[in-house]
């Protein structure tokens, strides 16, 4: 598991404004540290699609958002994904709560999971993986890879923040 | 009812430094008298993003005004964004819906509730305190230098009477200029001239 306080010091380094997205159980340490950070401000939406054309629109008025959802809600939002942040060319990096990521291969596989991965590959979507500590780096990684792509990129969270 | 021509005619004699965002059959019409470089298309975008991403625009600029021409049906699809732009605390935007009823351009199928739901008790619900519903172009007249001086949020009902306003596409003949690009051209425009 990682450190919220790692990634949250990731997306200072990389200067972002804006958090948008909606809380899991995953996430709810970095919330907590979002929220009571100055410095980046939270949108809370109340759907997923809309945190991708918020985002958008934050961006393109001289903002540098960030996204932060569950593969659940990221599976809700494939439109809003779609029309906005890929087809505006945001360069826009989103964190996804990895839910289910232990149950793949196993009987009781959680279809959040079972289905994140080939999508965000039909759609074209770059993504990195994040256990632990020792893999904050990807935020970096996915920050430049968007801004050299003007895409959508995204990070996926496979444990809970502590 | 408003005409809607009429009622995007008027809209736009009053607007002046204001950010417009359009989609569906408002953005033609809304091209007869405005497509420069404050006017953006949601054409090729999400459907029902058009309020969302114009509370993005919001946030990112305070000093901005942004004004969202959407559409009912549009409006219904992401009707929690009412609620997201009173959590966020923006106060320059104003969300108008055009009403007319139907899924205009698509042949005018009724929307889910069309004729029962009101799109004013919504958005006072959600928690906007300046709330207008408009049908007559006397009110339109009077309330429109209201609404666009007003510390927002701000939520509009325009009652209009349904046309046949075909789908919008981005096409480099169209006659209306802001959606002769890609949205993607058409959004970094936007973004450079709010950067400049």
């Amino acid at each position: 598991m990682a450190k919220a306080r790692l990634i949250l010091n990731e997306l200072k380094k990389w200067k972002v404004t804006h958090v948008v997205g909606l809380p899991d159980n995953g996430s709810r340490a970095l919330y907590q540290i979002l929220n009571g950070e100055s410095g980046i401000k939270v949108v809370s939406v109340c759907r997923e699609g809309e945190a991708f054309a918020i985002a958008s629109g934050l961006y393109i008025g001289g903002k540098r958002p960030a996204v932060l959802i569950q593969n659940t809600g990221f599976l809700e939002s494939g439109d809003g994904l779609r029309g906005t942040a890929y087809n505006m060319a945001i360069p826009l990096v989103t964190l996804i709560g990895y839910r289910g990521y232990n149950t793949l291969g196993s009987k009781r596989e959680d279809t959040a999971a079972t289905f994140l991965e080939p999508t965000l590959e039909a759609w074209g979507i770059p993504y990195y993986m994040l256990h632990t500590d020792d893999d904050v780096k990807v935020i970096s990684a996915a920050f430049e890879k968007a801004q050299e792509t003007f895409m959508p990129v995204a990070v996926l969270i496979t444990r809970e923040c502590t | 009812m408003l005409d809607k021509k009429d009622c995007l005619r008027t809209i736009a004699r009053y607007r002046t430094d204001e950010i417009v965002i359009t989609t569906m059959g408002v953005v033609r019409p809304w091209a007869e008298f405005s497509s420069g470089d404050l006017d953006f298309a949601s054409v090729g975008s999400g459907m029902g993003h058009a309020a969302d991403f114009g509370l993005g625009l919001a946030l990112a600029r305070p000093d901005k005004k942004i004004i969202v021409l959407n559409g009912d049906g549009s409006m219904l699809m992401s009707l929690g964004t009412l609620a997201t732009v009173i959590d966020s605390g923006a106060r320059n935007i104003i969300i108008m819906v055009v009403e007319n009823g139907t899924y205009e351009v698509t042949g005018n199928q009724p929307i889910p509730g069309a004729g029962a739901i009101s799109f004013t008790a919504i958005a006072r619900g959600s928690g906007f305190r300046k709330v207008y519903e408009l049908s007559e172009m006397e009110e339109l007249e009077r309330s429109l230098p209201i609404i666009l001086k007003e510390d927002g949020p701000v939520f509009v009902n325009l009652k209009v009477s349904p046309e046949d306003e075909p789908p919008p596409m981005r096409a480099e003949k169209s006659t209306a200029l802001y959606i002769t690009r890609t949205i993607a051209e058409d959004a970094h425009r936007l973004r450079d001239t709010l950067l400049k």
